[in-house]
């Protein structure tokens, strides 16, 4: 492996990323410019934007890592990812655009008129954001181990350093030419190899029958509910993840979100193929490219494995070059949300309580990653979207259409559903290998739990139903005057 | 689905709420309430409707796509060495998603701009 043109690689994304960021200063001065970019986001611009902060290193290494490893079951994840964003287009985008809300705590709250609902839905994007920075890191610092031989919480922490660095001087604002630069970046950082890659493929023999590729890890009843559930969990947990939430409150109005979000799915379907491609083409032709225990590597080692020699080392060089871009646009866009939350709800908001948030939302993840890691990429962040499907989602899918919804009720439900998805996330830590599968795939009862006793609960308690819940909906749903 | 007829509560229009003011709040008499109350009602329902027919359209898309896998004849097929199952899901759902998400947003626009018409002619 060439040391040298990886670390290159890192380090010119690290610059432009740093670059772009410190340009946003210039131009981001008030408290709204760095929250939410002063809403004047054009689609085309928020869109990549959005799709730079979602494809993490769960997409970029991780979904070819799991085609590799499972065969056809794991093409569920790109599929689940990408049509998250329809379940955010259908269900939520127009409405949360219309609600006028920062975050999803300010959501909640102008929803139920209830501080209590609001500190628990803080509490649940906090937990969520910091659980989905992890992964990010634990990528990072395989990658850097990988490529360069260099200890592992080197990568984790250049993204720690580089992130704060963005987010502190920029906000949101600068955040959004970074990450829409970023999500180009990684596109071209997949399709050069790919293409490369297929075209070398073309002389060879498979080393395994295409017909061999078909074959499933798990399979039968178990195997069926493996697959519901995990792509109920990325459907619905798109709908509930911070860092995505609070781009569509950059949209000018309720049609330009609407119209940002199927620019998304195009973007995002473009990309999703390439790591499908990828991962078929490991499975077939070098079957033995990286041994069960990290799996998401196959990315980083292919382009030198089908085509060797200097072409090879600077198609390699891209892929690093692109997954540094994964970590640092999903952790930066993380790190600005939780931020966003944790200054309004804890350090008094204004600018200066969003810069020490966000020191504090990389610091605590980045403390929690070095002595671990995650065995999968993509099933670690799979866990999270399992998490925001059970908690966040109902209580945004049943406030923007439910008008019984109680405060009582929501509360209830997302304790529900955040103990029972959080409790079986504990367990298959602890259990590792050995967790059933309903524990380590909570999402096909934990999300259907949460709906059920919000619901059941607001039926019960119709005393505290908001008085102004009708409104409210009129204002998420009316259409903008013209 | 039948048709519940709610009066808006009273105490809606004193109710001092933080942000924009809602298009059609404020005072007005009892009547023209109500007759924005129902109209609110049937956007709102028509806009559930549309996206719960999409989202459950797509959902039986994609349930169908992955029997492709168990029928026997079809477990054969491959194109360019590629199995049939492998790029019907890999690449097929895709599209659908992309025509789910255009046919939707048209017609919820279309419903916001029959509420429009039917609200803002007063």
């Amino acid at each position: 492996m060439n040391a040298p043109l990886a670390l290159g690689a890192i380090l010119l994304v690290a610059a432009a990323t740093v670059l772009i960021g410190f340009h946003g200063l210039r131009i981001s001065r008030t408290t709204s410019d760095f929250y939410v970019a002063s809403r004047t986001v054009q689609p085309w611009w928020n869109a990549s934007a959005i799709g730079g902060e979602y494809l993490s290193a769960a997409s970029f290494l991780g979904v070819a890592g799991l085609v590799f490893l499972n065969g056809r079951d794991a093409l569920w994840y790109p599929v689940g990812y990408t049509a998250g964003y329809l379940m955010l287009l259908l269900f939520v985008a127009a409405p949360l655009r219309r609600s006028g809300a920062y975050t999803v705590p300010d959501f909640a709250q102008a929803r139920l008129g209830s501080l209590l609902a609001r500190r628990l839905t803080s509490l649940i994007v906090v937990l969520v954001g910091c659980l989905y920075i992890v992964p990010q890191l634990h990528g990072a610092a395989l990658t850097v181990s990988i490529m360069t031989g260099l200890p592992p919480w080197a990568g984790s922490g250049t993204v720690a350093v580089i992130v704060t660095l963005a987010v502190v001087a920029g906000g949101m604002r600068s955040m959004t030419f970074v990450q829409a630069f970023q999500f180009w970046l990684k596109l071209a950082a997949l399709a050069v190899p790919t293409l490369f890659m297929v075209f070398s493929v073309q002389g060879l023999h498979p080393a395994s029958a295409p017909l061999a590729v078909e074959t499933t890890a798990a399979s039968g009843a178990l195997g069926t509910y493996q697959n519901v559930s995990l792509f109920l969990a990325l459907l619905l947990g798109t709908l509930g993840l911070p860092h995505v939430l609070v781009r569509f409150y950059t949209n000018p109005d309720g049609p330009t979100a609407r119209k940002t979000t199927v620019l998304v799915l195009g973007l995002l379907s473009m990309f999703y193929l390439l790591p499908v491609v990828l991962g078929y083409l490991a499975r077939v032709y070098v079957p033995g490219i990286v041994t069960g225990t990290q799996p998401d590597a196959v990315v980083l080692l292919l382009p030198h494995a089908l085509v060797p020699g200097p072409v090879g080392d600077l198609l390699t060089a891209l892929v690093v070059a692109g997954a540094f871009a994964a970590f640092l646009s999903t952790t930066s866009g993380l790190v600005v949300s939780v931020a966003g939350v944790l200054s309004q709800d804890a350090l008094g908001g204004g600018v200066k309580g969003f810069r020490w948030a966000a020191v504090l939302a990389m610091l605590v993840p980045f403390l929690v990653s070095v002595p671990t890691q995650s065995p999968a990429l993509a099933g670690s962040v799979g866990q999270v979207f399992a998490f925001t499907a059970s908690t966040l989602c109902p209580v945004l899918v049943l406030g923007i259409w439910w008008p019984r919804l109680s405060t009582a009720g929501a509360v209830a439900g997302m304790l529900a559903g955040g103990l029972g998805c959080g409790g079986a996330m504990v367990a298959t830590a602890v259990l590792g290998a050995a967790a059933p599968v309903w524990v380590s795939q909570p999402a096909a009862w934990s999300v259907p739990l949460a709906f059920a006793v919000m619901i059941g609960v607001s039926w019960a308690t119709p005393r505290s139903i908001p008085a102004d819940a009708w409104r409210t909906l009129r204002r998420l749903h009316a259409p903008e005057r013209r | 689905m039948t048709r519940v007829r709610v009066a808006a509560p009273t105490r809606q229009s004193r109710v001092i709420s933080s942000g924009r003011p809602a298009p059609h709040g404020g005072r007005r008499a009892s009547g023209e309430d109500d007759a924005a109350q129902v109209y609110l009602r049937s956007l709102l329902r028509s806009q559930l409707r549309l996206a719960l027919v999409i989202a459950l359209g797509f959902l039986l898309i994609a349930g169908l796509f992955s029997l492709v896998g168990w029928v026997p004849w079809l477990r054969g097929l491959s194109i360019l060495g590629v199995p049939f199952a492998w790029i019907l899901l890999g690449a097929g759902l895709f599209p659908v998603i992309l025509l789910s998400a255009v046919l939707y947003t048209r017609q919820a626009q279309r419903n916001e701009e029959r509420y429009r018409d039917l609200t803002e002619e007063r």
